[in-house]
């Protein structure tokens, strides 16, 4: 029995590593739920709310939309590099992801820098408070992906990765990608309606 | 899943472009003659149809026929899309 099939090996059926990560990421579903959910009750509270695109920049979110449903399918591409035990392209679409991901929290960046620039910060109005209380927690969550795949990456660069810790890129990228399912909703939620 | 259960890297490619149009589509949706509700409406139609293709597809959700895994990965979308839909839909018709 490889390394790999030993860390997949598991009395419940599911391998305890990814089952581990679920749970893990149901934790993350409450927690982001508590959030978008008090931003809501917040904004069908409030008499008057910004209109649409004229406090924050729809190109710039639908751009950042766009690099995270990317570096989903990089992610993706990646897992699947690793079932067919090929490290070279593994490196390539880890890369792609951690790319895409840095390129995210650069347009958030330049998004927060703006707001500074124009006197928004927290605390100076409910609208900003959720603004940034919502895309801050995404973002520290993007950030977490990003140095998971970087360390990941490194990994890659030593011998028999594929059959030994293989498993590290499934279970990053299902918190890849759940960090895209987040961004999924706080895309309309906070731009669009 | 299998390793022949694994799309392949054209199938995932398929999927991004759908992705994509469903991107293009829910950010113009505002555009669209609808009133507010409708407009809101299909918004969320169109997030939660490219939430389903990120789990089943990205996630490999499709692929998993292990009933727990279901239940705990499954459970608390199923408990999201519920609590923002009654605040949102509350919000909005009310």
């Amino acid at each position: 029995m490889t390394t790999l099939a030993q860390a997949q090996d598991t009395t419940t059926g599911i391998p305890s590593a990814k089952l581990g990560m679920w749970l893990f990421l149901a934790s993350e579903v409450m927690f982001f739920t508590g959030l978008i959910g008090a931003y809501i009750v917040l904004r069908a509270g409030m008499s008057s709310w910004p209109h649409l695109g004229e406090e924050l920049s729809i190109p710039a979110a639908a751009i950042n939309t766009f690099l995270l449903l990317t570096s989903s399918m990089t992610m993706a591409m990646g897992v699947a590099a690793v079932h067919r035990a090929d490290v070279k392209k593994l490196r390539l679409f880890l890369a792609l992801t951690i790319l895409l991901g840095s390129a995210f929290l650069g347009v958030k960046g330049w998004e927060y820098s703006v707001k500074f620039a124009h006197g928004h910060f927290p605390g100076t109005a409910i609208f900003w408070d959720c603004y940034f209380m919502l895309t801050g927690f995404h973002g520290l969550h993007v950030l977490g992906g990003v140095i998971a795949n970087l360390w990941i990456l490194r990994l890659t660069l030593g011998q028999d990765f594929s059959e030994r810790r293989g498993h590290l890129v499934e279970i990053s990228g299902l918190y890849w990608h759940f960090v895209d399912l987040v961004w999924i909703f706080l895309f309309p939620l906070l731009y669009l309606i | 899943m299998t390793p022949a259960q694994q799309p392949s890297y054209l199938k995932y490619f398929a999927i991004w472009g759908w992705l994509v149009a469903l991107l293009v589509a829910g950010t113009l949706s505002p555009l669209l003659p609808f009133s507010r509700r409708g407009v809101i409406l299909f918004i969320l139609l169109i997030a939660l149809v490219k939430a389903a293709l990120v789990s089943l597809f990205y996630m490999h959700l499709k692929f998993e026929k292990i009933v727990p895994l279901w239940v705990v990965a499954v459970f608390p979308f199923f408990l999201i899309t519920l609590a923002i839909l009654v605040l949102l839909l509350g919000s909005v018709f009310r």
